[in-house]
């Protein structure tokens, strides 16, 4: 009877205690209290809790105004404002004692809103009532539905799991098992599942058949010892419990919701452990994720926690040190809590058996078997290979067997089946030597690349840019870690020394400036094209700055010509910047070179094609000139006389250049809105030109901006010692 | 009217003064790791052939000459009643990838669970308790001897008999289904660049109705971590097979050489082609001379003897069988079929004939 001396305590309280501290506070405080004392006494519901906490076995109940009046003072506060614990522990008691009798006993149970915990000890007690075996069948049915209800706001569990026993009694009484079984579900841990209970709940299916919440324990029984028990979900059984809380549902809500912050009770208790419906359509399904299950090996001694129990991140991570693989490595790919914990394997097996299974998933799929309708297969296909993208972009890492199926798939690629996929999957292919770039990715790749149209050129370098920016990255990060210990596991490393790498990054981008040469002269300098080109030489031009990457490369002029005669403004604009950050890298190169003496270089030939370009740029957009002396690239004036344009070299400056010449036009209206006919050149003469360049800018060309900026000193420039003047005094 | 060009001239100098000075120097040869740490083996630095050296897959693995069929009285290193088993039956083939902890020494317990995990499978939704025998009886056997190398696992035998619920007690149980997985002269540098707790059994032969060859698949794929694929023989298997089984002949009658092949023509042609087994072995010798002290038999060798065969119909029936797909090569020492399907007649050769289909079961090993 703790909770019966808890709560007169609880009520005598007010009383007792402020009397003895009325002298050291104030007067205003006395009153207070004295208020409060009067308010307690009065409090009908205080008074009403009190009579039923004393409420005596053998009292009269029929009759009885003043049992009927205090069950009803409670029960309108208990459906208003929930009951405080100690008074559901009275109450249950009160009621599964039946002391009450039994129709009071149902109506208590009814109105038994939990204002906010349960306190543990009510439900053990309730238990024993119950092994008592004086309640009627429908009160033992109503209170179980009402521990199922509230079992969330129960406060602890632990003296509730050490009475399983007694619980698990019940579960040969039919009309009970339901609840039982569900209750069970919710309390088991792996120290309860005994092959006695096995057994017992395999002679209850055996008599009742499938029942949905016998099947749902067992599977769970099944997840704790799969080595006692096996069982097979069907695809379309009906899983999971019923929910029971109809009686209290909306009371509870209604009280949760008044007292928010209170524990909020998960209205679906069923925690689902059914694997994922298995299709039938397909006879060998060998692409879909298995689902997260255990290995049976019974002799195991150590038992660590399965994936499939663990809930939260936070779980996980308390229990880092004692998770159990599961029984196929592949079920780790479905799911995201299991991908954290595949990150901190360190198990050469397991990853060797993830390899083979998604090897073999991938050769059967889409290697070996490719005529047996694989049309009607490509949505599953898509969903399986986007499996994988996920986990390797989580990982931050390609899984080898993927890898080494892209090089086979690559030669029988038609380039459209998945393609975003396989183009996703082939940028995540890590750093390889550069001398197996070109058998194994090159040549399959240009092929493809060469008869497809243009919106998979496009998507070929896009895939080509992504993945030279991983392996900067990649090279970025271990390069600030600083020496990397390889001998940990060196069986499972390749190495490769820092030369190594710049040559397959060289690779990769001679390959891409091949491809994308070849790609605008075929396609008429397509502007999407160009612009996925310039993409990719914005990764190019900043490798040095942004991935401390000692190597400049240039663009070839298969791709530099086409940005600068190009028609788009935006493409223009991507050079003008491509080029600014050229500039900074060489020059920041340059810096620490003098600095201290680097053990790297830059290439003499870098700093050369570079300053060709930039003559050329220069040469063509400012100074009206097409011949850089000293170049070989010059052409034949009679050739150009051709053409019968009047002033050819003007043809592509800043003004007259087709990208920006509808922004010439724009400004020449602006300045003389009077004027018939546009004469251009009048721009530039005097603030004219200044006004044009500052209007070009407002336009959003900054890269341009730039671009003028550094090249000619306007503007903050970071170099020094350069006796460099604005553009704009140059102009005369 | 424009002259920008000192200034950029002056630029352009300015680097180029940079790039003048820089000699060739080789770059710092600090190693740099491609992965902290890998998803697997590294499939360009391979351990061996069969981790892959990418783009070599095809020309490196497929052997170009092998041992000659030899005889062994197979029953001197076998138990008779394992080897009774495994002949006779039409097998079909499936290939599997190395198991994940799975012991020789666990077989009983491996049996108790699949008869519950069949059980449980036939009845959705009804949970079975392990151990307790309800309608399926399974064996597990280990057929000792088989194995030729040190490399090589033991053959495990897997039997699975019904018990009908209302027989009588007297009614034997019925075996409805028989597989085994097999090894045998498995590639030593493949075998041996598994880590220990994988044991390889490439080949796995079943008979039985397709619904339990599935759900046994599919428990061994839950069990060790494996997956199943079926195995096709593709024809190069086939000539192998027809040349090293005539070159038994003198040791062995093979009574007879039936080759069939199917011709892309409309209606499709089926050609049965029935050769005498002394002319066959004639035609062989000729080509591969018997007193032939090197008991290796090149690819060369096995081609000439199939072009052979194929010139001689040609000149009766003007018909280029090379323009077909050779579908099944049979003689009494076994047949072989190209949708995977065999049956060992002579238990004398059954080694190389389960060294050559392991070896077609390794190469579709996932890499």
């Amino acid at each position: 009877m703790a909770g019966l001396s808890n709560l007169t305590g609880l009520v005598s309280e007010p009383s007792g205690e402020a009397e003895s501290s009325v002298s050291s506070v104030s007067n205003r405080s006395l009153r207070l209290a004295e208020k409060e004392k009067k308010k307690g006494e009065a409090d009908p519901f205080t008074a009403a809790a009190k009579y039923l906490s004393q409420f005596k076995a053998g009292t009269t109940v029929r009759g009885n105004d003043e049992l009927e009046r205090s069950i009803l003072v409670v029960e309108t506060v208990a459906v208003s404002k929930g009951l405080p614990p100690e008074v559901i522990t009275v109450l249950l008691d009160l009621a599964l004692s039946l002391n009450a009798g039994t129709p009071n006993c149902s109506r208590i149970l009814k109105f038994l809103i939990p204002a906010t915990v349960v306190p543990q000890e009510a439900i053990v007690k309730g238990v024993s009532w119950l092994c008592v075996g004086k309640m009627p069948m429908n009160a033992q049915v109503l209170f179980l539905r009402w521990v199922l209800t509230v079992f969330d706001l129960i406060d602890c569990k632990d003296d509730l799991r050490s009475i399983y026993g007694f619980i698990f009694s019940f579960v040969t009484e039919e009309t009970l098992c339901p609840f039982i079984c569900h209750l069970l579900y919710l309390l088991t841990t792996r120290e309860h599942v005994h092959p006695y209970r096995v057994r017992k709940l395999l002679d209850i299916q055996a008599k009742m058949g499938r029942q949905p919440f016998l099947t749902q324990l067992l599977a769970l029984y099944k997840v704790f010892r799969p080595d006692l028990v096996t069982l097979s979900l069907p695809s379309r059984a009906r899983t999971g419990f019923k929910n029971h809380n109809s009686t209290w549902k909306v009371a509870l809500s209604a009280v949760q919701r008044k007292n928010k912050g209170a524990v909020l009770v998960d209205q679906s208790l069923s925690v689902d452990v059914k694997e994922k419906p298995s299709s039938r359509k397909r006879k060998r399904h060998h692409l879909a994720v298995p689902p997260l299950s255990s290995a049976f090996d019974s002799n195991s001694s150590k038992k660590g926690l399965r994936l499939q129990e663990l809930r939260s991140f936070k779980e996980l991570l308390e229990n880092i040190h004692n998770i159990e693989l599961p029984a196929q490595m592949g079920s780790m790919l479905g799911s995201t809590l299991a991908l954290h914990y595949l990150d901190c394997v360190q198990d050469e097996s397991a990853f060797l058996r993830l390899n083979f299974w998604l090897g073999h998933s991938l050769q059967e799929e889409f290697l070996l078997c490719p005529v047996d309708g694989s049309s009607d297969n490509t949505s599953e296909a898509c969903r399986f290979l986007n499996t994988i993208l996920f986990s390797q972009q989580f990982l931050q890492e390609g899984f080898s067997s993927t890898e080494s199926f892209l090089y086979k798939f690559l030669s029988v690629w038609d380039g459209s089946l998945l393609r975003p996929q396989i183009l996703d999957l082939l940028s995540d292919i890590p750093l390889m030597p550069s001398f197996y770039m070109n058998k194994l990715l090159f040549e399959p790749l240009k092929q493809l690349y060469f008869t497809s149209t243009v919106f998979f050129k496009c998507s070929v370098i896009e895939c080509l840019n992504s993945m030279l920016v991983k392996w900067l990255t990649w090279h970025s990060v271990s390069a600030s870690e600083g020496s990397l210990d390889i001998s940990l596991n060196s069986n499972s490393t390749m190495t490769m020394t820092l030369s190594g790498f710049m040559d397959s990054v060289m690779e990769l981008v001679r390959f891409v400036g091949l491809l994308a040469s070849e790609g605008l002269r075929l396609e008429n300098c397509h502007v999407l094209l160009l612009n996925q080109t310039l993409a990719f030489y914005e990764t190019v031009c900043d490798m040095f700055l942004k991935y401390s990457l000692p190597l400049i490369i240039m663009p070839p002029a298969g791709v530099f010509y086409p940005a600068l005669f190009a028609i788009d403004s935006i493409s223009l604009d991507r050079l003008g910047y491509i080029m600014y950050r050229y500039r900074m890298n060489l020059t920041l190169a340059k810096q620490q070179k003098q600095q201290r003496e680097q053990t790297f270089h830059i290439s003499r030939n870098a700093y050369k094609e570079f300053n060709r370009n930039l003559q050329t740029m220069v040469n063509s957009m400012w100074n009206s000139q097409w011949c850089i002396p000293g170049s070989d690239l010059e052409i034949n004036k009679d050739l150009i006389a051709l053409s019968k344009i009047a002033e050819p070299w003007c043809c592509f400056d800043i003004i007259h250049h087709p990208a920006l010449f509808s922004y010439a036009i724009e400004f020449h209206q602006r300045c003389w809105p009077e004027r018939k006919d546009v004469d251009l050149g009048s721009i530039k003469t005097g603030k004219y030109w200044n006004w044009y360049m500052e209007f070009l800018f407002n336009q959003g060309f900054d890269g341009l901006n730039n671009f003028i900026r550094t090249n000619t000193g306007h503007g903050p420039s970071s170099s020094s010692q350069d006796d460099r003047q604005p553009l704009s005094q140059n102009c005369h | 009217m424009f002259n920008l060009l000192p200034a950029f001239s002056l630029g352009v100098l300015l680097i180029v003064m940079e790039g003048r000075g820089s000699a060739v120097n080789t770059p710092a040869s600090r190693p740099v790791t491609r992965k902290s740490k890998s998803y697997g083996r590294s499939c360009v630095e391979a351990p061996s052939y069969f981790w892959q050296t990418p783009g070599h897959l095809t020309v490196l693995k497929v052997p170009t000459s092998r041992g000659a069929a030899k005889s062994q009285i197979i029953t001197n290193k076998v138990d008779p009643e394992h080897i009774a088993l495994l002949v006779k039956n039409e097998w079909k083939l499936s290939y599997v990838t190395p198991l994940h902890h799975f012991r020789h020494t666990q077989l009983k317990s491996y049996a108790k669970h699949l008869s519950a995990f069949i059980v449980a499978e036939k009845q959705q939704g009804v949970a079975v308790e392990v151990g307790l025998d309800a309608g399926f009886k399974v064996t597990f056997t280990a057929v000792l001897g088989l194995a030729e190398t040190d490399e090589d696992a033991e053959t495990v035998f897997i039997q699975i008999q019904s018990k009908p619920v209302f027989a009588a007690a007297a009614d034997a149980p019925k075996v409805v289904w028989r597989g085994w997985l097999t090894c045998v002269n498995g590639d030593p540098e493949y075998l041996r660049s598994l880590p220990p707790d994988f044991v390889s059994l490439p080949l796995f032969c079943t008979s039985g109705p397709e619904s339990l060859t599935n759900l046994v698949k599919s428990w061994f794929e839950r069990a060790f971590d494996c997956n199943f694929g079926s195995l096709a023989l593709n024809s190069s298997t086939l000539n192998w097979l027809a040349a090293l089984w005539t070159g038994c002949h003198p040791a062995c009658n093979i009574r007879y050489l039936k080759l069939s092949w199917s011709l892309p023509t409309e209606p499709p042609l089926d050609v049965l082609y029935t050769v005498n087994p002394q002319d066959a072995w004639e035609l062989w010798n000729s080509i591969h001379p018997q007193e032939n002290t090197d008991d290796r038999i090149d690819i060369k060798d096995v081609q000439a003897f199939m072009s052979g065969m194929e010139t001689h119909f040609f000149r009766h029936f003007k018909i280029h069988l090379s323009a077909g797909t050779l579908l099944k090569v049979s003689t009494a020492l076994g047949s072989a079929h190209h949708d995977g399907k065999i049956k060992i007649g002579n238990s004398d050769y059954i080694t190389t004939l389960l060294a050559l289909l392991t070896e077609c079961a390794l190469l579709k090993m996932p890499t």
